[in-house]
């Protein structure tokens, strides 16, 4: 897994939730760390800016999803963009 | 059967933040209509609105909840504070929180958040859309920020029928109440319509006034756009007495009809049918009107529908009512027009004073009763009814008077 990837993931989790990034682990769900519904629609909405990226639909309420969870569907969005033609 | 009082109210509009400057302002016949400034205005025919001016959202929201907020979301908000605290009502009391409704009106919704998202999305080609778009835009939302705002679990939700939006959420809330659903309810309306594109389009429907609003008199150019919210705390009444609440007034009844024939064209039967069901609800014989809230939007159409149906409503009394369309200073708000005028119907009854058709100029002959021209008058009302007559034929008219 790309680290820096996966700072800045963390980062935007941080920001949008207003947590200590220091808190967040890959087996933290976002409802572990307190964010809400909404919150975490614009969270996803935030990394798919961020990265540039569309992420498959999911259950917005992440009960059970890991931040691992988001950060593997994310490897996989930005690993996909980068094999797909006429890509750098 | 429950009697249903009122005993709050809010407001937030172009005459003022709150319903104490907002009823101070009519009642001096101060019209808020000005040059329009969150449209580009060089885009427009019509280049006046009533626009709520030295508003700063952040001074009443913190940064988490704004962005969920469409400005309508938040005249709603701030109006329902204003009138829950003057209400005095403690909604931590017994099983108050469930047995207390929310029903708001609203015409278009969240108009602002819907043109900007779309602005984006056509206009920048910005391909994507904010995820709270639908949160802000839906017409419920005002309706579901309150019942959050105050923890209020009884029956929640918004009603939308143009510009008699509000008189169909007092209707509802009356209804609600008298049968036993709630003890409670926040009711009235918002609506912060203000945009480029709502405004071309009431242009294309050339309706739009192109100077100020004129109601009844035979300069009048069309209606004016304005935004706002006001919000009451209707109650039932042995409930507010037995708290010692100061009763405002008392809704006493409403009465509902459609035209059943064109979408903007007003038709005077369906007018005159909601206001003989309002007068039969309420059990007022029509002597005791003693003011009436016109619709009065200025448009050509309306206004002299309007006077036909009060005319054979009220028959020979008709000339005597003293009447007045107050979207002359607060602007057509659309779905919060019934509950801006509903602090103009409770100020009358308060202060036996009967706030004026502000902006007229010379009489029609097709508008001929009793429009008290530019100046308050002093007037003995013990009720009042307040008509709204929306784009669809939709009618809705309510009747207050003072609580004995």
């Amino acid at each position: 897994m790309n680290e820096s990837v996966e700072r800045q993931l963390y980062e935007i989790i941080a920001k949008q939730s207003g947590i200590d990034v220091a808190t967040i682990t890959p087996q933290s769900t976002l409802k572990d760390l307190g964010v809400d519904s909404l919150t975490a629609i614009e969270t996803i909405f935030e990394i798919e800016e961020h990265f540039g990226v569309t992420l498959p639909d999911r259950d917005p309420n992440f009960d059970t999803d890991s931040v691992q969870g988001l950060l593997t569907a994310l490897q996989q969005a930005l690993d996909s963009a980068a094999a797909a033609p006429g890509a750098a | 059967m429950r009697r249903v009082v009122i005993t709050g109210m809010g407001a937030i509009n172009a005459l003022g933040h709150n319903a104490a400057d907002t009823w101070r302002e009519m009642l001096a016949g101060r019209s808020a209509i000005g040059p329009i400034q969150a449209v580009p205005a060089e885009k427009l025919r019509a280049k006046v609105a009533a626009e709520v001016r030295d508003y700063d959202p952040a001074q009443h929201f913190d940064d988490k909840r704004l962005p969920i907020l469409d400005r309508t979301s938040q005249f709603a908000v701030i109006a329902a504070r204003e009138a829950v605290r003057q209400s005095g009502i403690d909604f931590d009391q017994g099983d108050l929180r469930e047995r207390s409704a929310v029903i708001v009106g609203t015409g278009v919704g969240g108009e602002t958040s819907h043109d900007e998202a779309f602005r984006r999305l056509y206009g920048d080609n910005n391909p994507r859309v904010h995820p709270f778009t639908i949160v802000r835009v839906m017409a419920n939302a005002p309706a579901c920020h309150l019942s959050i705002e105050f923890g209020l679990t009884g029956p929640a939700f918004g009603v939308v029928s143009a510009c008699a939006s509000s008189n169909h959420a007092f209707s509802q809330a009356l209804q609600t109440i008298r049968a036993g659903g709630a003890d409670v309810a926040l009711a009235g309306g918002a609506e912060a319509c203000i945009t480029l594109g709502l405004t071309k389009a009431w242009e294309a429907m050339r309706v739009l006034a192109d100077d100020t609003c004129r109601p009844f008199c035979l300069q009048r150019r069309g209606l004016v756009l304005g935004e706002g919210a006001a919000i009451f705390v209707l109650e039932e009444y042995e409930r507010a007495r037995r708290r010692g609440a100061t009763i405002l007034a008392e809704l006493a009844g409403a009465g509902l009809s459609a035209d059943a024939s064109d979408l903007v064209l007003p038709s005077q039967a369906g007018a005159v049918a909601a206001m003989r069901r309002a007068l039969k609800d309420a059990g007022l014989p029509l002597e005791r009107i003693g003011y009436i809230n016109a619709h009065g939007t200025a448009t050509p159409a309306n206004d002299p529908s309007e006077t036909r149906a009060i005319r054979e409503t009220f028959g020979a009394l008709a000339p005597i009512i003293p009447i007045s369309s107050t979207k002359a200073m607060h602007g057509h708000a659309l779905g919060a027009a019934g509950a801006l005028e509903m602090v103009a119907a409770l100020g009358a009854l308060r202060e036996q004073a009967v706030p004026p058709t502000a902006n007229f100029l010379d009489p029609d002959p097709q508008c001929d009763l009793d429009y008290v021209p530019n100046v308050a008058r002093e007037a003995k009302v013990s009720a009042v009814l307040s008509n709204s007559f929306a784009f669809g034929g939709l009618n809705a008219v309510i009747a207050v008077k003072r609580a004995e």
